[in-house]
């Protein structure tokens, strides 16, 4: 190629790249402006008027929707609440269903296909059919002292739930993973005389972080946000609250004051942008895909 | 060595490994039988049934559930109808739509995590708080956004639409945030297809003259083709857990012709404590869903075949 052919290569391929550019910022503001209207409107004072025009970029920085959500009382039960669900839910469950998708990749037993047949089989199935006979079980799992209800309203039942509901499709995306770690590395600690356990601890946990991490974040995410199944099982009893009931609740009782429930919104959702924001060059995304189109 | 003692070493095998897998599969199928495969069979027994959950009486009644679901009013064939209507018109659009921005974002050279992350937002944002949002910007009077712009800015619109009490306007509004919701997902999953396509492919059509277009039609269509599969089968699965959007948005109103299965479900078990008829339109649900995957799936297989894959 000639210098002067490369320029104009060079050229055509900046103005491609500018109007790209342009074509991506354009699209991202519209798709922005929900969030947009949100931040402006949680600076608002909406009292019993809503504010005319509405807002799409914020006019004056006031606070006070702000503060009065955080001194909310239950707020911060609520905010309390979902942290500690989530977390202990997402150890739990991404620490089973490590164990899981190991017996089902590398140890074989009779019978081992038509079982994974059966949690694929429940993936399919819609999300709460489930919850009026989970609601029973819970309800009948009474012989912890002090429970008269059984596990409703209690955070174990629903940390149970939760835990339960995972597996299926965490063992299904994990196995993927394990599968394609080679055979030959486990090799090298069954000579070292170890078993099962030293091969899942010492090669296939360290070597399979990405996918755990990745795996980790979504179910993090799914946890923070699910609603449904918290209604049901803990939605009676105040002290269990968690963020997304408590933003429903706001806009059930307060149905003018949108700056409540904005704020709290974006309270709600400030430690989810930056958990993604930071995790996002780490997440293996293509394996997300690849077990369901290989299997 | 005979029979007998082959079938015994077999045992063996099997026992082995059982013992040896149990310790990994048993805490996990221990939760899976109590709170999911238990519930789907109690699940079954339940429609068959007239179920009473305070004083737990159940009395098997035989398909009467099934028959006053279907053919006593009108409600369930408006929700089965709006989750096909929506996965019909969200899928091709969420598609479309992610497949051409991962498509623009893999091509610039600098900057691709801003608009990543800008349009994956809506998807890490919860169910609630978006509904909440839309529900605000479909506000009935000029205080919502979309009657502001169309009745007071445009002057396109006479009156303020009152958008989420309408039948086709609420169906409307379920439809842009399901595509706004996904959009970035599927952009996120066809991102990382897209980065696993060789660059030097690119390189030489471009050096060949080929055109962004051309380049797009040839070369990326073809090897994400697997992936849009995996999108559009899992979009379309999703598309019959329609529930949060609805129930905030529009409640099913008017008269249900907005409403979907999933929140006709809820109503019937949560508000009128019919567990038996709610029980019936999950099964009916379900398998709607299993027909569905072995459908898509069939087509998929078949076209993997015809282009030699």
């Amino acid at each position: 190629m000639s210098i002067n052919k490369y320029q104009k290569f060079k050229t055509r391929d900046r103005i491609t790249q500018g109007f790209i550019w342009l074509f991506l910022l354009i699209a991202l503001f519209i798709f922005s402006l929900p969030f947009l209207i949100m931040i402006a409107s949680s600076f608002e004072e909406f009292s019993y008027v809503l504010p005319y025009p509405p807002k799409i970029f914020p006019t004056s920085l006031d606070f006070s929707a702000y503060q009065y959500i955080i001194t909310q009382h239950n707020f911060l039960t609520a905010l309390k609440n979902s942290v500690i669900n989530t977390s202990i839910t997402v150890v739990i469950a991404v620490f089973i269903s490590s164990l899981s998708a190991y017996g089902f990749s590398r140890i074989e037993f009779p019978g081992r296909e038509a079982l994974f047949a059966v949690y694929l089989f429940t993936l399919m199935m819609p999300g709460f059919l489930n919850i009026i006979p989970q609601f029973i079980v819970l309800k009948n799992i009474t012989f912890i002292p002090g429970l008269p209800n059984g596990l409703i309203g209690s955070r174990f039942g629903l940390i149970l739930i939760y835990v339960a509901t995972s597996i299926c499709g965490n063992t299904f995306f994990l196995r993927g993973f394990f599968k394609t770690v080679p055979k030959a590395l486990s090799e090298s600690v069954v000579v070292d005389g170890g078993g099962h356990f030293s091969i899942f601890f010492r090669i296939i946990l360290p070597l399979s972080t990405p996918a755990i991490g990745t795996m980790g974040i979504f179910a993090l995410q799914g946890f923070w946000e699910e609603y449904f199944t918290a209604k049901v099982l803990v939605g009676a009893n105040e002290n269990m609250i968690t963020l997304p009931l408590l933003l429903q609740r706001l806009n059930g009782e307060h149905a003018t004051r949108w700056e409540w429930v904005f704020a709290a919104s974006i309270l709600a959702l400030i430690p989810v942008i930056i958990l993604f924001i930071i995790s996002q060059k780490k997440l293996v995304i293509g394996g997300l895909t690849q077990g369901a189109v290989k299997e | 060595m005979n029979s007998m003692s082959l079938r015994k070493k077999r045992f063996h095998k099997g026992l082995r490994g059982w013992l040896s897998a149990l310790p990994f599969i048993l805490p996990g199928l221990i939760l899976v039988t109590v709170f999911i495969i238990y519930p789907m069979l109690f699940t079954i027994r339940i429609s068959l049934s007239d179920y009473r959950i305070v004083t737990g009486d159940i009395t098997y009644i035989g398909l009467t559930n099934f028959k006053n679901v279907l053919f006593e009013t009108k409600e369930f064939w408006y929700a089965y109808r709006n989750n096909f209507l929506y996965a019909i018109v969200t899928v091709p659009l969420i598609i479309f739509g992610g497949l051409l921005f991962s498509y623009l974002v893999n091509n610039l050279k600098h900057g691709q995590s801003i608009f990543k992350v800008g349009f994956y937002l809506p998807v890490i944002t919860s169910w609630v708080i978006v509904s909440l949002v839309f529900k605000y910007m479909f506000g009935n009077s000029n205080t919502g956004m979309l009657n502001y712009l169309l009745v007071d800015v445009f002057h396109i619109l006479d009156d303020y639409v009152p958008w989420l009490y309408r039948e086709w306007t609420g169906n409307g509004a379920i439809w842009v945030m399901g595509i706004w919701k996904n959009m970035g997902w599927a952009m996120l999953i066809f991102l990382a297809a897209l980065q696993s396509i060789p660059k030097d492919l690119y390189e030489s059509a471009s050096i060949d003259g080929a055109g962004i277009w051309a380049k797009f039609r040839y070369i990326t269509i073809s090897a994400v083709k697997p992936t849009i599969y995996f999108v559009m089968v899992n979009m379309i699965i999703g598309s019959f857990n329609v529930f949060i959007q609805v129930m905030l948005l529009t409640s099913g109103n008017p008269n249900g012709t907005t409403s979907v299965l999933q929140y006709l479900l809820y109503n019937r078990a949560f508000s009128k404590f019919e567990f038996g008829e709610a029980s019936a339109i999950g099964l009916i649900s379900a398998v709607t869903i299993i027909l569905l995957t072995v459908l898509l799936n069939k087509i998929f297989l078949l076209d993997e075949k015809e282009s030699g894959v």
